[in-house]
């Protein structure tokens, strides 16, 4: 085999920057400032998230004081809520539900949409007829109403909640791995595996799948911010989990003193656009780093 | 005060003529008054329909036998005189002469025979005429009414739109009055206004009765209601001027808001014959609050001062019993289980509910009736937070609409709910379905969901609704409302804040024990809006 090698021209040694993939995107990504703020804001925010019960071990829903006490009185940093419970604890205590239920819903996303979208792009024929249709179905309904129809088949809970959100955003998931598995089914080094004789399974999932990685993570991370904002949709539709404080549910029960008091509403909305838009700067970060075009910059 | 409408009352108060409250101006006649209303109404014959958004328009449309004031005090209106024979058994009605329907037919005794009739078998509100036996009709314009017992709640249960006149020459063609095509089309009664139009959840128009039996009422040319289905968005409209009347404000931010305005009047009068109550129920049957203990304990732990002083910011008052304060036979000699968080305690170690290694007791639900947040979930949300202080853990349940609601009340699986029942008007309307044995219905909302059944109670129920003698009446109502407030199988809260916001420049506004639901034949502009 070596002999047949086609010889690289020995005068022109190009010194091929063995710079491993992962660290090549990583320095893209550090490349771009939006990107790297958006990372350090969500990674404050987890870290608040996780330390946040540590540091104030009490109950989120209990009064703290006053109703309705504007921030920066009586020692509430963002005051307080129609209930009389503290907003610094209740965003602390709400950050909780919201990452956990945007992580949870991206990864069933990612999930449901991998399976769909691999099994579809390589076989092709009628499995991607039946899994396109279904896939088309779940396209045309409108999510949050389906989302709806999904809480409330069950009871609102994280996991419903997760699930549902889940549910109604994998369609675009799958159109986009179909379409990388059906770009990279027909490449070299697919057939090449195909002619040696490897399993459908082996090319599905260690051969085609690491190479549409990158279209992929950038979707992951821009559906975490959607779930994101899913979530609190459906906590203002008082359709959560009134138990579990979140920031949805602050809003929600809020919303009809706004006239007369705007912290209870703005903060949690604050914190919310704060979280989507750092999700989504990492995604477009995401996106540039791993583009080859823009690769070249 | 004690206020007397009992039936031996009655007959005295006939001579004090048509007249409700007098006013030192002189009504004007003219203008239009636009209300913003949040109901929907399904159609407008209330004596097949109960609920506000029918009643309220169909008390304008329809009159009545007899009509109240604010003091609880029965007018004459369809009738121009009753008598109640010795034994109580038997109310003889007389009627106007002059009385005609919209389309120009007489008001007879026939129709009035024809409209008991019809209520009785169709209307949700059994108790209203449920010892009548029979109507008879010996001429045009005299109507006796026959009891099985003593019925002291007939007259006031007939001074609204319980129990509306309705036309036999349009109702009485055999169809089913519950569907008929003129409940919601060219209906016909015979109150101080008629139906000109109805764009369904959008407007009610309703016109002048210029042939009004009572000359020279009703002042208003017109009556719209018209319908917003967002509370920030009614109060908007009473701001700007495009509504002059709000009735049922129940969102505390709203009432606070416009009592800020000075164009407008905001009161908590028009209410105390609905008497809404809103109240924590217990599953008496099965659970740890089939222990009257851990009832009371729960009792103690809720502060009603927090929630009508702090949550309600003092728009609602508290309500220590089944009966609401505006009735004349409500007590306050009851026990009211003002805030201890020790006796509860105590009361929970008592009932074998030890203290755990982490600091819980027991474990309950509680649920809460959708869409009125500030009287329902606001409450169970501190509910919850104030018995995790006497170790109860508490598991809200929210139900994304009332059907859901319902059907886990009305199947008693729950622990604990949080209820908001009308008292209309007398006890034996509205206060009953809740207490009596026989009315522990499976599957039935606002029926005894809560299935206590005390044969003692029973009794007293049974006596004081058929008791014609004001007194004593009251004497066993309170005996009732004490022992209730012992075996608490519901902690009551605190009246609904439910508010009216009209415009100054209104005389005379709907402020008698019912409201809008009340022919509201003598409102009128004192100075006509620009």
């Amino acid at each position: 085999m070596t002999e047949s090698t086609p010889a690289v021209p020995a005068e022109e040694p190009v010194v091929i920057e063995v710079e491993r993939p992962w660290r090549e995107v990583w320095r893209m990504f550090r490349a771009n400032r939006a990107a790297v703020a958006g990372l350090v804001t969500l990674l404050l925010i987890v870290l608040v998230t996780v330390l946040g019960p540590f540091v104030y071990p009490v109950d989120p829903f209990a009064a703290a004081g006053p109703l309705l006490l504007p921030p920066g009185e009586q020692g509430f940093l963002l005051g307080t809520d129609q209930q009389g419970r503290d907003l610094v604890i209740g965003l602390l205590y709400g950050s909780q539900s919201t990452l956990t239920v945007g992580a949870a819903a991206a990864a069933i996303t990612i999930t449901i949409g991998i399976l769909f979208g691999a099994l579809a792009g390589y076989y092709r024929g009628w499995v991607e007829e039946v899994l396109m249709r279904i896939t088309e179905f779940f396209q045309v309904l409108p999510p949050l109403l389906l989302a709806m129809v999904v809480v409330l088949l069950f009871s609102p809970s994280i996991y419903s909640i997760s699930i549902a959100i889940g549910v109604v955003s994998w369609p675009a998931t799958a159109r986009l791995v179909r379409a990388e598995f059906l770009r990279l089914r027909e490449l070299d080094f697919v057939k090449a595996e195909r002619a040696i004789g490897a399993r459908n399974a082996r090319i599905i999932w260690t051969i085609i799948l690491p190479n549409a990685a990158p279209p992929l993570i950038v979707s992951a991370a821009l559906s975490v911010g959607i779930a994101i904002l899913f979530e609190a949709g459906l906590a203002f539709l008082q359709l959560s989990d009134p138990n579990v404080m979140s920031w949805g549910y602050l809003i929600s029960v809020n919303r009809p003193q706004i006239l007369e008091a705007w912290w209870p509403v703005t903060f949690p909305g604050l914190a919310i656009f704060i979280t989507v838009l750092s999700v989504s700067l990492i995604g477009d970060g995401l996106n540039d780093a791993f583009n080859p075009k823009l690769r070249q910059r | 005060m004690l206020r007397k409408f009992g039936l031996a009352a009655l007959a005295a108060t006939v001579a004090a003529g048509a007249a409700t409250a007098v006013t030192a101006d002189t009504p004007k006649k003219g203008g239009t008054l636009v209300m913003v209303s949040s109901q929907v109404p399904r159609h407008f014959n209330p004596a097949v329909q109960s609920g506000i958004a029918t009643m309220a328009p169909g008390a304008h449309i329809f009159a009545t036998l007899v009509r109240a004031d604010a003091n609880w005090k029965i007018h004459p209106y369809l009738a121009k005189s009753w008598t109640t024979s010795a034994d109580g058994k038997s109310v003889t009605f007389k009627l106007r002469t002059d009385a005609t329907f919209h389309d120009g037919k007489p008001v007879t005794s026939a129709d009035v025979k024809f409209s008991i009739e019809t209520q009785k078998a169709n209307h949700p509100f059994k108790t209203s005429l449920g010892a009548v036996t029979g109507v008879e009709t010996p001429d045009a314009h005299t109507v006796v009414v026959k009891l099985k017992h003593p019925h002291p709640a007939l007259t006031l249960a007939m001074s609204t739109s319980i129990v509306p006149i309705i036309p036999k020459h349009v109702y009485g063609d055999g169809q089913n009055p519950k569907t008929h095509p003129r409940n919601i089309k060219n209906v016909v009664g015979s109150g101080a206004y008629i139906l000109k139009e109805y764009k369904r959840a959008q407007y009610i128009l309703l016109e002048r009765n210029p042939n009004y039996f009572l000359k020279g009422r009703p002042y208003m040319d017109r009556i719209i209601y018209k319908i917003i289905r967002d509370s920030s968005s009614r109060v908007i409209a009473m701001e700007r001027g495009e509504g002059s009347l709000q009735p049922f404000m129940s969102e505390v931010a709203s009432i606070a808001r416009l009592k800020k305005d000075k164009d407008l009047v905001v009161t908590d009068k028009g209410y105390a014959g609905i008497g809404p109550n809103t109240w924590l129920a217990f599953n008496t049957k099965e659970g740890p609050t089939s222990d009257v203990r851990v009832r009371q304990a729960i009792a103690y732990a809720i502060d009603r001062a927090f929630i009508t002083k702090e949550l309600h910011r003092g728009v609602s008052t508290p309500s220590t019993g089944p009966i609401v304060p505006g009735s004349p036979f409500y007590t306050k000699e009851v026990e009211t289980y003002d805030l201890n968080l020790k006796k509860a305690e105590a009361l929970l170690e008592e009932a074998g509910h030890k203290k755990k290694a982490d600091g819980t007791r027991l474990e309950l639900t509680i649920d809460y009736l959708p869409a009125v947040p500030d009287v329902q979930q606001r409450i169970a949300e501190y509910a919850r937070a104030q018995l995790k202080k006497v170790g109860i853990k508490v598991t809200v349940r929210n139900s994304p609409d009332f059907p859901t609601w319902a059907k886990r009340i009305s199947n008693w699986q729950f622990d604990m709910t949080m209820d908001l029942p009308f008292n209309w008007g007398d006890p034996v309307i509205g206060v009953h379905r809740s207490y009596l044995c026989n009315n522990i219905k499976k599957g039935v909302i606002w029926s005894n969901t809560q299935q206590y059944c005390n044969p003692k109670v029973d009794q007293l129920l049974e006596a004081a609704g058929k008791e014609t003698d004001q007194a004593k009446r009251r004497a066993l109502y309170v005996e009732f409302q004490q022992i209730l407030a012992q075996e608490l199988p519901v902690y009551w809260i605190s009246v609904l804040p439910y508010h009216t916001a009209y415009d100054k420049n209104l005389g005379n506004p709907p402020v008698g024990i019912w409201g809008i639901v009340s022919p509201m034949d003598d409102i009128y502009w004192k100075k006509q809006p620009k």
